[in-house]
Order: C-alpha cells, then sequence, then structure tokens
C-alpha cells in the first residue's frame, strides 16, 4: 500500500449555513498542490498526499509536514486547526491525521489495533461486534476472513481488510459528491462540465485543452466548440452527431459504434457529411429522373448527377441501392440510399427521400 | 543522488519551470498513423510546423488530414479541427481517430485564424480549412503561434497556393480511383509529400485511403 501523508482542517470538514468551507478548503488544496503535485482531496476538509516524492524533496516526512503545516496553517487564519498525520493506505492515514501522529513505516497494523470498529463507518458491523464482544479494529483484524465473510457477508470483508491493514480504501471513505462540488469551486472559470479522459481523470493537458475552448467559446458565443457524439444508426448522419462542448451527452463512449446494427450503410463512411440538406438530381441518360421503386430498386440506370450550383457530373458507376423502411410504429420514414461514383474520381452518398434526391455525403 | 542545497526552489510548480526547456527531442514530435509515416521526414508530426494537405475535391484530402490526427488522438493528445463544416464523424472513427480528444469548431464565422490562434494555447494539433485565400500577415502569424505554442497546424486546401507561406511539408493527392464490388470498397490514392524536410525529389507513396474498412494502409 502507499504510504500518504493525509492532512486534515476540522474547521472545514462541516458545510455551514454559509457554505464558505469549500471555498476556503479550495485554498488550502491549491496551496498544497503548489508544494505536492499529487495531493488530492478525500472529502471535504481532507486531503491525501502520497508521502515518497515530498519527503525526498523536503527532507524527510517530518520536515515535509511541518512545511505543509506551516503553509496552510495561515490560510485557515488564526480559528482553524491543523491535524497532519501519515501511515499506509488511506484508511490509516485519515485515523493517523486525526490523532496528528506519523505513524512508522510497517507499523500500521498495530496502529489501527486500539481504535473503535465504529470507524468502519457501519454501524451494523458496529453494533454486532459490539454484541460479540469485538469492540476494537484488533480484535475484529483477528478473526478469519472466511469467518468474517460466512457471519457478515461480502461488504464486511472489505471492512475487515482495512482494519487488518490490508486495503485502505474504505467504502465511503471518499465523499464523491462533496468532491465534484469542490471541483467546481475550484474550476470557477471553467465549465463545470467538460470533456473527460481516459476512465473520466484529467490530467494538464485536459485542462489546458479545457482553458483553450472555454476562452473560445467566450469570443464565438456558446455552441460554437463541439464535440462528437456517436450513437446507434444505420446511416452516418444518425451515427454520429456534434454537441455542444460540456453538454452532458457529449462523452463519445467510443464503444457504441463497433456493436453490430442490422441494416448498416457499408464502411467506409464519407468524410464530409453535408450539414444542411443539399438536394440534387439524378438524371438517367434521356435527362429523366431517376427514381426508386416502392420494391426498392431504381427506375432506370443513373447517367448524369447535377449539384445546384457547380457543373453536372457523368456517373460512372453506382452501388445499391440500400432501401430503408423505418420507424413504422410512428413517425414513418422510408428512405434509400444509393452510392454514386462520378467520372473525375468524386464519389457520394445520395439518399432518396419523399421523392427527391438529398447529398447525404462526399467520399473526400 | 540529491545533496541537499541550501537553496530549494520555492515549490515544485517553481522547480517544474526550471526544468521545463530540456525536453527531449522525441516530445518534439508528434505520432502518425504507420502507413503515413513514409510520407513525413521524420516519421511524425514536428511540433511548430505547418503541413499542407491538398488535392482535387473527392479526392480524399480530408480523408488524408483526418487520417494526420489519428495517432496523435490516441496517443492522448488534443486534436481540433476548425472550418469543417461538414466533418465526417463516423469517417473519423473508422480511420481510427479518438473522438474523445478532438474538439470541432465548424464554423468559426469569419474568425478561423482567431479561433486557431486561440486553439494553440491549448490542443496540440489544429486542422484547419481555411475559407478561402489566406492573407500572408495572417498566415505569418500563425505559423509563429504554432511555433511558440509546440503545436502542429495542418491546412486543408484546394490548391497549393490557397497557402501564401512555403510550408514544412505540402502533401497532394494526385491520383485517386475507387475499387467498388457492390458497395465502394476502397480508394487508391497517390499521395506526394514535398517540402523544406524532404531532399531531392518528392515523395510518392501510394494508400487506401481509406482501405475497405475505413482506416488508412499502404498499397502496394
Amino acid at each position: 500500500m502507499v504510504r500518504l501523508v493525509v492532512l486534515w482542517c476540522p474547521s472545514l470538514s462541516t458545510e455551514g449555513p454559509r457554505g464558505e468551507e469549500p471555498r476556503g478548503f479550495a485554498e488550502v488544496l491549491d496551496a498544497a498542490v503548489e508544494l505536492a503535485p499529487f495531493a488530492r482531496p478525500v472529502r471535504l476538509g481532507v486531503l491525501a498526499i502520497p508521502s515518497r516524492g515530498p519527503s525526498r524533496f523536503f527532507g524527510g516526512e517530518a520536515a515535509f509536514t511541518e512545511h505543509l503545516k506551516g503553509v496552510v496553517g495561515p490560510l485557515l487564519g488564526g480559528a482553524g486547526r491543523v491535524c497532519v498525520g501519515a501511515a499506509e493506505g488511506l484508511f490509516a492515514a485519515v485515523l493517523a491525521a486525526r490523532a496528528s501522529v506519523l505513524v512508522a513505516p510497517g507499523s500500521t497494523g498495530s496502529f489501527l489495533a486500539p481504535w473503535s470498529i465504529a470507524t468502519l463507518r457501519d454501524p451494523d458491523l458496529a453494533a454486532a461486534c459490539q454484541r460479540l464482544g469485538l469492540h476494537t479494529l484488533g480484535r475484529f483484524a483477528g478473526l478469519e476472513e472466511a469467518r468474517v465473510l460466512e457471519r457478515f457477508g461480502l461488504d464486511a470483508v472489505r471492512r475487515h481488510r482495512v482494519a487488518r491493514g490490508v486495503d485502505g480504501e474504505l467504502p465511503g471513505l471518499r465523499d464523491y459528491a462533496a468532491l465534484r462540488r469542490l471541483d467546481a469551486v475550484r474550476c470557477r472559470d471553467e465549465p463545470t462540465e467538460v470533456q473527460r479522459g481516459f476512465f473520466g481523470e484529467r490530467g494538464g493537458a485536459d485542462v489546458r485543452a479545457a482553458a483553450a475552448v472555454h476562452r473560445l467559446e467566450q469570443r464565438l458565443g456558446h455552441g460554437a466548440v463541439t464535440v462528437a457524439r456517436l450513437g446507434g444508426g444505420r446511416t452516418p448522419d444518425d451515427r454520429a452527431a456534434l454537441v455542444p462542448w460540456g453538454s452532458a451527452d457529449a462523452v463519445s463512449e467510443g464503444r457504441d459504434h463497433v456493436a453490430p446494427w442490422p441494416g448498416r450503410l457499408p464502411s467506409p463512411s464519407p468524410a464530409s457529411i453535408p450539414s444542411r440538406p443539399l438536394h440534387v438530381a439524378l438524371l438517367d441518360d434521356h435527362g429523366r429522373r431517376v427514381a426508386v421503386s416502392a420494391t426498392g430498386l431504381l427506375s432506370a440506370v443513373p447517367a448524369r448527377l447535377e449539384f445546384e450550383a457547380g457543373r453536372p457530373r457523368v456517373v460512372a458507376a453506382h452501388c445499391g441501392p440500400w432501401p430503408m423502411a423505418e420507424r413504422w410504429w410512428g413517425v414513418s420514414r422510408r428512405r434509400a440510399h444509393l452510392q454514386v461514383l462520378c467520372d473525375d474520381g468524386l464519389a457520394v452518398l445520395l439518399r432518396a427521400e419523399r421523392s427527391r434526391w438529398w447529398l447525404s455525403g462526399i467520399y473526400d | 543522488m540529491f545533496a541537499p542545497r541550501s537553496e530549494l526552489p520555492a515549490s515544485t510548480a517553481a522547480l517544474a519551470m526550471a526544468i521545463r526547456p530540456t525536453s527531449p527531442a522525441s516530445s518534439r514530435l508528434l505520432p502518425v498513423a504507420a502507413p503515413l509515416s513514409s510520407l513525413l521526414p521524420d516519421g511524425a508530426l514536428r511540433r511548430g510546423g505547418t503541413v499542407v494537405v491538398t488535392g482535387s475535391p473527392g479526392w480524399g484530402a480530408t480523408s488524408l488530414g483526418l487520417a494526420l490526427l489519428t495517432a496523435a488522438s490516441t496517443a492522448g493528445h488534443w486534436c481540433a479541427a476548425v472550418g469543417l463544416d461538414d466533418p465526417g464523424v463516423v469517417a473519423m472513427a473508422e480511420l481510427g481517430v479518438d473522438l474523445r480528444r478532438v474538439v470541432f469548431v465548424p464554423r468559426p464565422r469569419g474568425a478561423w485564424a482567431a479561433a486557431t490562434a486561440e486553439l494553440f494555447e491549448g490542443v496540440d494539433v489544429v486542422l484547419a480549412r481555411p475559407p478561402a485565400r489566406v492573407a500572408h500577415t495572417a498566415a505569418r502569424r500563425l505559423l509563429a503561434r504554432a511555433r511558440d505554442r509546440a503545436a502542429v497546424l495542418v491546412v486543408l486546401a484546394e490548391h497549393r497556393d490557397d497557402w501564401p507561406v512555403p510550408s514544412e511539408l505540402a502533401l497532394e493527392v494526385t491520383e485517386a480511383a475507387w475499387h467498388a464490388n457492390g458497395r465502394l470498397v476502397s480508394r487508391r490514392a497517390v499521395v506526394r509529400a514535398v517540402g523544406r524536410g524532404i531532399t531531392g525529389r518528392p515523395r510518392y507513396v501510394s494508400l487506401w485511403l481509406p482501405g475497405a474498412q475505413g482506416a488508412v494502409a499502404v498499397a502496394s
């Protein structure tokens, strides 16, 4: 387990009616990050720092914790007490901060033993153990894991591991709701909902990108900067959308689009999708409009493709059509897609809908 | 290893600033997808540089520009697409772009250069399609900004002349032919690379752009 230094500010641990505590703790956190970049909040008023790096930098854990107290103390004014402790694992380190001790490396187990069973944050378990005469973590840790499992269940096994000092992450120790609020306070001038990176973590590059996007939004207006959203569907325009940066459904999972979807248009997909509907005319040899029949067949072989602007193209080949009859249960939508290859190398995806042809994509 | 010194930097942030310039040469390069690496002088995008991608409409210049973002985005670098009001998002996913790292400014409303300059502050690769021929001063300013921020500017243009200053690298799609078999399967494109980084004759590489599954591959 990682050895952690935990800093606890009792005066900032509970949110008062005026809501000043998150802001105050954010200042403490910013100061701690200046000293040790890996300082992370655990809950309101509590933050944890991996001990190894800063201890080497400041010449020992004791020197580092003294330095930390010296930096954080003035931020709290005269009123607040600063408690700092260190131990292996988050749970033991938080208790060490409560007792303001630096637990010697390797003696975390004996440090935990005298603490009350109530520190495991499970009232039912605590009551049952009290009745059994197991008042301390040490007595509870002395039980065999298999016995704990059959008597108390799986959740108690996790707490048992914490009590033994094998695991530091006690369920409920980290207050995620408070951390999100704290994030919002710390990033006041950033959008509160921002793109998450892999597994939701944010690195320095992500913060810089978010800041640049935020400045750009101030210049161009909200909604000018967008991110992609992928979903299910058959056609490229159904499967993807651009949504404003920061909107809740902006995170593209990168997984949905791999799932099979019957009737999906074959890949590769067009590299350009017109953002507004563009009408085109598809004509046969005699200049008559090509139509798609109810059975999904073309009325004639396409020979010419005319855009609203620009010169007409000669159709060299076509693939399809792929007819789709969708949403028969609601607003019925019938359409057919056709890939058209022009003689100059331009390839487009066309859509027949409401007895007209529309440009659905350009294979650019 | 480190002897204790009397004056420690005030904070780790100050320390980080002090050691910042000594970045290794490899961090000045951004990765590109393997099939494209033979087109680029270092086999990668050089930070602070410009790549101009041109080609006749429908010959795959857009696909080539988007394909330049693939490896950088999957490596965790942020990318942006400015002035592409019609990006084929599904095609980008098929090319292998990590869409979680891409922001789009589809319609910068006449401020594409300002938007691009702003994005250089936090984004590593900006793919921009200028609306028309770019003014010389605007291009110069963008180049300086990209160099200063160690970002890469990829310009999508129809003609080489639309970008008024010499670029490190110009990629041009010179030939394109689709293979169809009941559907459009793949496009074989020949890309010519010229630029300051390439000595001697221009390089020609033929690519599947895109290949059967939508990704780029080298065509033998």
